[in-house]
């Protein structure tokens, strides 16, 4: 497995496991040595939204490549909400669900917990191959 | 790196619009690589327009509120940004009330667009509690001052 999948700001630092077609979950720590809390915000460290959206297309992309080869890209994301802020020191479990797919494209839905509480829901990840 | 993704605020339409600007460059600490080339990473320019969003916030409450984000209806990215382009954020008001607001828009970089996103929902909170009023109104001046 490639623990390096994502880099450094769709990060995932796990692969928990891959059922290939299906679903895969994976896990992304939030340490408080990231330089980005020094602006995101100095009175109240929150790791960016955008990066945990990031990091789900990132894992949906890990998924689709295990299953059918080639790079995959998030070339859009529909109905995500934001529940919980997520700050230093949380463990983000990460869990995307295949719902769709096509010659071209794939079409999932993503989740995001820390201690199993949601902290990020995406209903629909549109992922596009860039690479054979 | 510091996570301020906007250089200037161009243009501002108090709780309507807004338009703001970044440059950048391969001297910046955030490139990740595809197919051998850098690029900006893609959930940057999203955060970007999100970021335009919270100046137009601040500058409409006089710095009370900024906005953290609560949920998108869609977002597509359509491009890659490679160093040296220069992206402008356009931003325009669904809704502004006292606690949430709504805002849909665009990112082009040298004018193609690369993003695009409808009702972007922020919470309104105060900007006290994320960063000192110094600092932020520091950052105010400085973003602001192709507006004046």
């Amino acid at each position: 497995m490639n623990d390096a999948v994502g880099g450094r700001w769709a990060t995932l630092d796990r692969i928990v496991s891959i059922e290939p077609g299906t679903r895969a979950v994976a896990l992304r720590n939030v340490p408080n040595t990231l330089a980005i809390f020094d602006t995101h915000f100095p009175r109240f460290p929150v790791l960016p939204g955008v990066l945990i959206l990031g990091s789900l297309g990132a894992l949906a992309g890990e998924l689709l490549r295990q299953e059918r080869g080639g790079r995959w890209e998030l070339r859009a994301a529909a109905r995500v909400g934001f529940r919980h802020f997520v700050q230093p020191g949380d463990q983000l479990e990460l869990a995307v669900e295949l719902s769709e797919q096509s010659e071209a494209g794939a079409v999932l839905k993503g989740e995001a917990k820390v201690d199993g509480r949601v902290v990020t829901r995406a209903r629909e990840l549109r992922m596009a191959r860039i690479a054979s | 790196m510091r996570f301020h993704l906007i250089d200037r605020v161009e243009e501002w339409e108090p709780a309507r619009s807004v338009r703001a600007r970044k440059v950048t460059s391969y001297s910046e600490d955030y490139w990740e690589e595809v197919d051998g080339q850098p690029i900006v990473p893609p959930p940057f320019l999203f955060e970007a327009l999100c970021q335009a969003g919270t100046w137009l916030i601040m500058n409409t409450t006089d710095r009370r509120k900024r906005a953290a984000l609560l949920s998108v209806d869609s977002v597509s990215w359509l491009g890659h940004v490679t160093p040296g382009a220069v992206l402008e954020m356009v931003g325009t008001v669904d809704s502004f009330g006292e606690e949430r607001a709504i805002l849909s828009g665009h990112v082009t970089a040298d004018g193609v667009t690369v993003l695009e996103a409808s009702e972007i929902m922020c919470a309104l909170i105060d900007a006290d509690d994320l960063a000192s009023a110094d600092e932020t109104e520091r950052l105010q001046t400085m973003i602001n001052r192709a507006g004046d």
